[in-house]
């Protein structure tokens, strides 16, 4: 059987194809030219012009000036809203602002800043891609506004954003007003941690035995001056709020043992579950606050802690494929 | 089973102004729609806004259903047809006050504004007054900033939001203007429908029956305004032709016959000069046409002149209509009649008003001719005692003899009808006249104005060899009736107050300067049809205006408004320029007047000026305060709006302009 896409599909499809070779790719900062701003009728604004022609086609029945003149006041704000519309885009400044990695199945929650130059404010901006949409937000004169696009992903690796949009439906919801922006920007994608997985390898001290006590890591052990890759979560906060003095809370045995999550050892059949499992296991051990380091084919991070080995071990397991097929090819 | 939620309270924002709009809306209909409609709406309001307010659930759909029914049914039961604009806004309140019930997300409230437009428009269709116009302007004001709350974001006021729906109004203005002038009018509908079937009748009966009604209720409103082309008539002549009644059954008369006769206009025999002059008769819903006695020429399509010179249009006056007419005010009719007509003319039931009939035999046998019996008759009238008067008491069975021989009061229907009858008798033709008789001057605008309360009734006799001559037995009662053009309203006892006391004539003064506002509101804009649209083209300097003119003419027009609009909009949005702090401060050291030094720092310019009692310190600090920030801080444009706030608020005081002015003094 043929599959017919719906035919609004198809045109969409093209004229955005259109729009990204005629535009090119966009800077991560890029100010909206008017030449790049789309504009169409809504179902309200058909209904809207169907109202007013037949409103039309009864003054001139009746030859009544009055409604002649209320004809044509609604004929001239439909054609006010269309101009006020496009130019409530017209000049804005769309910047990429960042985007945390996140875990597959999770939405990766693209931050875009929108600034407004002028000094009137624009009203109901919103953001959109495919059929997401952010909250709908006016931007006050001068005012720079952040907008969470989340676009959810399925897999590991990177998630693309190659194009998203910038729309309006003000003022009355006549017209659509929207333009695209392709800035390629793109988002890490961990993979998803496994719900069951096999318990850990277990901890090893540095003279090879086995530490009797994980719960050692919590007994707290005194303050150390903060040093720059000190996990957020073991800052004394109360004590920086009174003396403003930022410490470290010491735990005993924090660093003394450390974990080995080795890929080859994984007890699991495909790829892809091993991995998960050696994301279930990173992530439970960066939440116990313990050392751990991780060995896949070609490449070993050593044993560590902190937010940065965090993100590098599960970026290893994020782009596993690529270097794993880089070592075939090799 | 799932639990129905209640409302979210979403529509909290937006909801008080698609209620508000609505209800404006729908305001100039309730005078006449079936108080069960505008009861059962401001219910529905009140009652949604409760739920919304409440966080309560929705009827359930069953209810609404049961609801939307019994409405449907209550319109069609109350209106006979459901075309025209009776019942259309009645159809409209009901669906609006069951929309509103399952109003459930923000987008469900563009229906009730789409319903809100259209309650304008068919009020608009109702009646056009000089009020209609600023109705219409804050009925859709209100309805599009309702519009404009329902995307609202959190934390606009609505004072916002009516900036706003004004400033887009504002904008469109130009072109509303435009359109409004250039759209080619066109002179014939496209398809009649009667705008409003239950709009009662004014104006006159097509039967008389004196002594039914026991008063007369004699309304203000007026009947038609008349332009004349040089001096109208004297009061005395002022008679307008309407309806004539030539069946009598004893106690009603009626028989006013529409048929197209195309002789009866080669029957008058046209004395003298011709009075031109143009009528604007208000809607009547009836298809009398009135004209100065007699009529001669009318420029109103589908009219015609009927077997006795009345006027009929083939389709009910159902909105206010222009046209211009031809009188003769001498004229002899029908030197001929036939012995049918005749006998139409002479026809009455025996066996009523028998006195009368005895006295009018009586009469015209001791009269030398036809002539001095109605001479007689006429004397009659004016000698013995009878009175004019506008409430007189109901007569029973024979209702000329009663009034002619027990009560002898009456106003003019009874004269009338007492006089014909006694014409028949004495085997005289006669007929009834019904239309109208005087009309005021009004100072302001040169024009007449006739109203209701000048209906009359007159009498028509025919004479061998003069044919009908016009009788008014009222005049031989009541000759100020007649003479002064008084109407009665104003002539009766009820009346008698007007033109006395110095605040009633203030009071009536205005009124005739109101009805010049309407007059010229009239002509200027309700009139703007074709004619007068080719007029004002002409005056614009169009050549030969024609449709084809005037579209292009217009879309060129609204093209260029367009192009101005986006271009207002393009300096709206454009970001300011690079050194507009430093223009917005030139701006602030002109108001002082105080001349910067070279080189001068911006605050110890700021001392200087307040030294010199030019500005109050806090003034001139926030200021300089301001533009520092504007012009040296990083770019944001709210510092530029505080600059151009302060300096915009900012006066200088008099010594400043006194420094300014001397300059010499500065420094010493």
């Amino acid at each position: 059987m043929l599959y017919f896409p719906p035919l609004t599909t198809v045109i969409t499809a093209r004229a955005e194809r259109w729009a990204q070779k005629r535009q090119g790719v966009d800077r991560p900062s890029t100010r909206l030219r008017s030449g790049r701003i789309y504009i169409l009728p809504t179902g309200v604004g058909a209904i809207f012009a169907l109202m007013t022609f037949a409103m039309l086609l009864g003054s001139m029945n009746y030859n009544n000036n009055l409604s002649f003149l209320l004809t044509f006041v609604l004929a001239g704000l439909g054609f006010v809203s269309m101009h006020q519309c496009q130019r409530n885009l017209v000049d804005l400044e769309v910047s990429f602002a960042g985007v945390d990695p996140v875990f597959a199945g999770q939405s990766a929650e693209f931050r875009i800043a929108v600034t407004n130059h002028s000094r009137n404010r624009r009203h109901n901006i919103q953001l959109f891609s495919g059929t997401t949409r952010s909250s709908v937000r006016d931007l006050g004169p001068g005012e720079s506004r952040v907008f969470h696009l989340g676009i959810p992903t399925e897999r590991r690796g990177y998630t693309q954003l190659d194009r998203y949009g910038i729309r309006t439906l003000f003022p009355f919801e006549l017209f659509h007003a929207w333009a695209w922006l392709h800035m390629e920007l793109r988002c890490l994608v961990y993979p998803k941690p496994a719900d069951r997985s096999p318990p850990p390898p277990p901890s090893q001290t540095a003279h090879g035995h086995r530490q009797h006590d994980a719960r050692g890591e919590e007994d707290f052990a005194g303050f150390r001056q903060f040093h720059d890759g000190d996990s957020p979560r073991h800052v004394a906060w109360k004590a920086y709020a009174r003396s403003g003095e930022l410490l470290s809370k010491q735990f005993a045995g924090a660093d003394t043992s450390s974990q080995w999550f080795d890929f080859d050892r994984v007890s699991a059949a495909d790829t892809e579950t091993r991995l998960s499992i050696l994301t279930r296991w990173i992530v439970d051990a960066e939440r116990t606050q313990r050392d751990f380091g991780l060995r896949t084919p070609g490449r070993e991070i050593p044993p560590s802690h902190g937010d940065a080995h965090r993100h590098r071990c599960l970026e290893a397991l994020a782009m596993f494929k690529h270097t794993n097929r880089a070592r075939a090819a090799a | 089973m799932k639990k129905r939620s209640g409302t979210d309270g979403s529509l909290l924002a937006s909801l008080p102004w698609t209620l508000a709009a609505l209800s404006l809306s729908l305001a100039p209909h309730i005078q006449y729609l079936p108080p069960w409609i505008s009861g059962a709406f401001f219910a529905c309001a009140a009652g949604r806004w409760q739920i919304e307010r409440k966080r309560w659930r929705l009827p359930p759909a069953w209810f609404r259903g049961v609801l939307a029914l019994a409405g449907f049914i209550g319109v069609f039961a109350s209106y006979d047809s459901v075309s025209g604009v009776g019942p259309g806004s009645a159809l409209l309140a009901v669906m609006a006050a069951l929309k509103l019930l399952e109003t459930r997300q923000r987008r469900d409230q563009f229906v009730l504004l789409f319903i809100s437009i259209f309650l304008i428009m068919s009020s608009l269709l109702r009646e056009q007054y000089i009020w209609s116009l600023p109705f219409l302007l804050a009925a859709i004001t209100l309805t599009m900033t309702a519009w404009l709350r329902m995307s609202v974001t959190t934390g606009v006021t609505i004072r916002d939001s009516f900036r706003t729906g004004g400033r887009l109004l504002l904008y469109a203005a130009p072109l509303t203007l435009a359109m409004w002038i250039f759209f080619p009018r066109i002179a014939t509908p496209f398809w009649a429908v009667p705008i409003d079937t239950s709009g009662a009748s004014s104006g006159l009966s097509d039967r008389m029956s004196p002594g039914d009604i026991s008063s007369l209720s004699l309304s203000d409103a007026v009947a038609f305004r008349v332009n004349f082309e040089s001096s109208a008539p004297p009061p005395s002549r002022r008679y307008w032709r309407g309806l004539v009644l030539h069946r009598f059954n004893g106690r009603t008369w009626s028989g006013n016959d529409p048929a197209i006769d195309s002789r009866a206009k080669e029957n008058i025999e046209a004395i003298g000069d011709p009075v031109r002059y143009q009528v604007t008769m208000e809607p009547t819903q009836q298809q009398w046409v009135f004209a100065l006695d007699i009529p001669y020429e009318l420029s109103l399509e589908n009219t015609h002149m009927g077997p006795q010179q009345q006027l009929v249009r083939s389709q009910p006056v159902d909105r206010r209509i222009a046209y211009e007419a031809v009188s003769y005010l001498r004229y002899n009719t029908d030197f001929d009649l036939s012995r049918t007509a005749r006998t139409w003319y002479l026809r009455f039931p025996d066996d009523s008003n028998p006195r009368t009939v005895e006295k009018a035999r009586q009469m015209r046998r001791a009269a030398a001719s036809d002539a001095s019996f109605i001479e007689n008759v006429l004397q009659m009238f004016h000698e013995e005692e009878y009175f004019y008067t506008l409430e007189p008491p109901a007569l029973g069975n024979n209702p000329v003899d009663r009034f002619l021989f027990d009560t002898r009061q009456g106003f003019c229907e009874h004269y009338a009808s007492a006089f014909a009858l006694m014409m028949r008798a004495a085997g005289l033709p006669s007929r009834i006249v019904l239309g109208y008789q005087g009309g005021e001057m009004n100072p302001i605008g040169e024009y007449m104005i006739v109203r209701q309360s000048d209906a009359h009734a007159w009498t028509e006799v025919w004479l061998q060899g003069r044919g009908w001559l016009r009788i008014d037995p009222t005049a031989a009662v009541a000759p100020e009736r007649i003479d002064s053009g008084m109407s009665g309203a104003r002539f009766g006892e009820a009346g008698a107050s007007w033109g006395l006391t110095a605040p009633a004539r203030w009071l009536y003064s205005l009124g005739l300067t109101w009805d010049a506002l309407n007059e010229k509101w009239n002509g200027w804009i309700l009139g703007y049809g074709p004619e007068a649209q080719g007029r004002f083209m002409q005056w614009l300097g169009m050549e030969e205006p024609n449709w084809r003119k005037m579209v292009l003419t217009l879309l060129t027009l609204v093209l260029a408004l367009i192009c101005a609009i986006s271009f207002l909009l393009v300096r709206r949005y454009r970001p300011p320029k690079k050194d507009e702090a430093a223009r917005i401060y030139r701006q602030f050291v002109r108001k002082t007047g105080v001349l910067p030094d070279l080189g001068e720092t911006p605050h110890a310019y700021a001392a200087r000026v307040v030294r010199a009692n030019a500005a109050p310190e806090g003034a001139a600090h926030n200021i300089t305060a301001s533009y520092l920030d504007a012009r040296y801080g990083p770019p944001d444009a709210r510092a530029l709006a505080a600059l151009q706030s302060a300096v915009r608020g900012f006066k200088a005081s008099i010594a400043g302009r006194y420094e300014n002015r001397l300059p010499s003094l500065r420094g010493s």
